[in-house]
């Protein structure tokens, strides 16, 4: 029932909630009380060394994609913020690769500071709210879905125990052998280790104009509606009116993975549509189309394209847009008003966003894995 | 029935008790069941729900070679069943999903509109059934249904043909897989090979050597006994002793694979951790007594589909009949278990008998099938529909539908 009824404040303890209906729909001012407060991440322990260690080497090999030719670095690579920014001629890459014989539909979001997302979502994961919440669950969601890696997590165990290096990290880590498990468990632990360090906003190094752009963010230009607490979202679905990317639909690749992913989902009419339904996939109701969840804003620096469909390049569209109240999308409501801001304003809030990103940026060294399998070489002499 | 085919049933009927009454002679104690005859192949069983038409063919004919139905869009039914390699594909162990191999020989798909049980396991008793299962086996095409379904539903000319030939407004994958199931059965069932006109009277059609070999595998070498009927196949199972490939000992890929299909057959870990072969038809009944039997594999066109036995363990056929001249071998699970079938014992043959067999075996084998491979379709951008906006899709009834299933 979560997903279909949430609730946002509720889990927090946060008294004197107000719904998200009344504040969005109010004209009155703002006021940054009544939303969770941002602020630094809350410290949680770093993850086992040696287990970051395994799950980095995972997250780096390909032969956990089914026909091993991506890995989870393909689309959310190290040197791009964890997402995607570039394909491979260096142009910008609004919506992300996929498996090969499919293409994505939507923009790969960071993975920095994932382990927080549990903490401040409320519905599930993705732009659409489609995936689990949970991020063993997503990791392994990611790994077996068609269109991400299609890997059978049986042969993920299979080839875990094919390759000495895993063999002797199990061991290390898990005293036990290989299993998918072990290596979901790894690649968790890798990406608690992706968070955000040196951010001007968690280390108080912040401009006057940064302060000043945190002002409007949390007064005049209502950001703090749903770009609040800590991890900078409130987890939910809204519809902003973001534009279409209509690349998903005039690329024939883009097109059926859409509609693939939606018929699994039981979305009705699978074939007329010609927008992303967002949330609306998982929740069915017709007032949840074209919602999307609100991301995340740190480390927005390293992550453009913005928006699900990555339709906007930088930061500044991104606040002329809002400035405007957002997008049309009738008949549905927008949850926005046109802002009024002034230039420097704008200027302003670019800063604060700016500030929400590492000052050095979060990264890893690519690992090289090699992709051939050794025989067991007492095959017979040894069990399986 | 043409009155041809009333003959040929005749004609069958006839010989059925021609070796009713011979089969005493043929085999004496320890001879399991009555063995059907060497027949000509009638024409071939059509599905009731499944007819077969010209264009449903020519449809499937697509199908088959289209990549659109596997994972990642790189490989076809094609690719290891190749109309050059026999429709089979050549390596001992078939070439898998990229990234993988498989575990077993490749079959070949000439005829199979004749079997009642497909694949080696013989897990698949229609070929409506087995395809899905080959192109969703992750070990082989990796598909799912409904990224496979998407793209044929991408690509206007199934559109256009899916209409004509199912009616359907968009393609329906369950319709691909009887699509494939005709365009086999239609266009690659073999006709009057030279076994199927000698058997029909016509007695220059074997050579004198092929005749010769051809009473060895009825007689003395008993092949008969599981190689029979007009498929040369009982469908029966059993463990000959087959030897355990050595890629399984050599290679990583092929580990892998392995252990991969005991876990994914859910045998007991105890099994799981000590077997080092592939236990055939356990994994389907999980009786010890049935690991390491495999269904009798038809002999028809055998002579283009060299690697020979479950997982192409023999080269050609002088190694298949040596391997039973010499009583069939043994394996881990005849070890494990004593289940190697009782009817192989040596036979004794001479070399000039050794030849025979391989010669009827290779005229039998009829006409190699080569056709051209049609143009694979490709993907259409989709016309607009209403439904672009909200507002049209209001119009279209969509909230209408949504309220009635009581979700509005």
């Amino acid at each position: 029932m979560l997903r279909n009824k949430p609730n946002r404040l509720w889990h927090r303890g946060v008294t004197g909630a107000v719904t998200l209906a009344a504040v969005l729909g109010s004209s009155a001012a703002v006021f940054a009380a009544e939303y969770p407060a941002l602020g630094p991440l809350p410290e949680k322990k770093a993850p086992k060394a040696s287990l970051v260690e395994m799950g980095k080497r995972l997250f780096f090999d390909e032969r956990l994609s089914g026909d091993g030719a991506i890995s989870c670095a393909t689309c959310h690579d190290p040197a791009e913020g964890f997402s995607k920014r570039t394909d491979e001629n260096g142009k910008p890459q609004a919506l992300s690769d996929a498996y090969p014989g499919t293409k994505h539909f939507r923009n790969a979001p960071t993975l920095i500071n994932t382990r927080y997302k549990a903490d401040f979502a409320n519905v599930g994961w993705g732009w659409g709210g489609h995936i689990g919440a949970n991020l063993n669950d997503v990791v392994r969601d990611q790994i077996t879905e068609t269109m991400i890696m299609n890997l059978d997590m049986r042969i993920m165990h299979e080839r875990m125990k094919q390759d000495p290096v895993y063999v002797k990290m199990c061991k290390e880590n898990f005293n036990g052998e290989c299993s998918s498990g072990k290596g979901r468990n790894a690649l968790v632990a890798f990406m608690d280790s992706l968070v955000s360090k040196d951010a001007p906003f968690d280390t108080g190094n912040m401009s006057a104009a940064a302060k000043r752009g945190q002002k409007l963010f949390e007064g005049k230009a209502k950001c703090i509606q749903c770009h609040n607490g800590p991890y900078l979202s409130d987890g939910m679905p809204h519809n902003t009116g973001v534009p279409e990317n209509m690349e998903v639909f005039t690329n024939p690749m883009r097109h059926l993975t859409y509609r693939s992913v939606i018929t699994n989902h039981g979305t009705p009419k699978p074939d007329i549509w010609r927008r992303d339904v967002g949330y609306f996939m998982v929740s069915r109701k017709y007032a949840d189309v074209g919602k999307f969840i609100t991301p995340t804003l740190r480390e927005l620096k390293y992550t453009a394209p913005y928006m699900h469909n990555g339709t906007m390049a930088t930061l500044e569209e991104v606040v002329e847009f809002y400035d405007r109240g957002g997008g049309k999308d009738d008949p549905l409501a927008v949850e926005l008003e046109p802002l009024g801001l002034k230039a420097s304003e704008k200027k302003d809030l670019v800063t604060f966003l700016e500030s929400l990103s590492s000052a050095t940026p979060v990264t890893v060294e690519k690992v090289e894995v090699p992709q051939k399998y050794e025989p067991i070489g007492n095959w017979l002499q040894v069990h399986n | 029935m043409k009155p041809t085919e009333k003959i040929l049933n005749l004609l069958m009927l006839v010989a059925c008790a021609g070796l009713a009454a011979g089969a005493a002679i043929v085999l004496a104690a320890g001879d399991p069941d009555v063995d059907p005859p060497l027949a000509p192949l009638p024409a071939v069983p059509e599905p009731p729900d499944n007819p077969i038409t010209k264009a449903k063919a020519e449809l499937g004919a697509m199908l088959f070679f289209d990549p659109k139905l596997t994972g990642d869009a790189s490989l076809s039914c094609g690719d290891c069943h190749d109309p050059k390699q026999g429709w089979a594909f050549a390596d001992p162990i078939s070439r898998g999903y990229p990234g993988t191999v498989h575990w077993r020989n490749s079959q070949t798909v000439v005829n199979t509109g004749f079997l009642g049980k497909l694949f080696w396991q013989g897990n698949s008793n229609s070929l409506e059934k087995q395809a899905p299962t080959a192109n969703k086996g992750a070990v082989a095409g990796n598909g799912e249904d409904d990224v496979m379904e998407a793209r044929l539903r991408q690509t206007p000319e199934y559109i256009k043909r899916f209409k004509e030939v199912f009616g359907t407004s968009q393609p329906n994958l369950g319709h691909a897989w009887m699509a494939i199931a005709t365009f086999e059965r239609a266009m690659l069932t073999q006709k009057d090979t030279p076994l199927d006109r000698y058997l029909k009277g016509d007695k220059s059609a074997l050579s004198a050597k092929a005749v010769e070999g051809m009473n060895l595998f009825t007689g003395k070498a008993n092949c008969i006994e599981c190689h029979n009927g007009p498929m040369l196949t009982d469908e029966k199972y059993y463990n000959t002793g087959v030897s355990r490939p050595v890629e399984f000992e050599e290679t990583g890929m092929n580990q892998i694979t392995f252990r991969w299909e005991n876990y994914a057959k859910g045998v007991h870990e105890k099994k799981y951790r000590e077997w080092k072969d592939d236990a055939g038809l356990y994994y389907t009944t999980k009786r010890d007594k049935d690991a390491g039997k495999f269904r009798t594999p038809p002999l028809r066109y055998v002579a283009f589909t060299a690697p020979y036995m479950h997982a192409g363990q023999l080269f050609t056929l002088e190694e298949v009949v040596d391997f039973y001249n010499d009583g069939g071998g043994t394996n881990e699970f005849t070890e494990r278990y004593g289940n190697k079938t009782p009817i192989l014992q040596p036979l004794g043959l001479s070399d000039g008998e050794k030849e025979s067999i391989v010669a009827f075996l290779e005229e039998l084998s009829g006409e190699e099938i080569i056709m051209p491979i049609p143009k694979v379709p490709e993907y259409g951008v989709m016309p607009d529909v209403p439904g672009l906006t909200q507002a049209q899709a209001k119009r279209i009834g969509l909230e209408t539908y949504l309220s009635s299933r009581g979700q509005q």
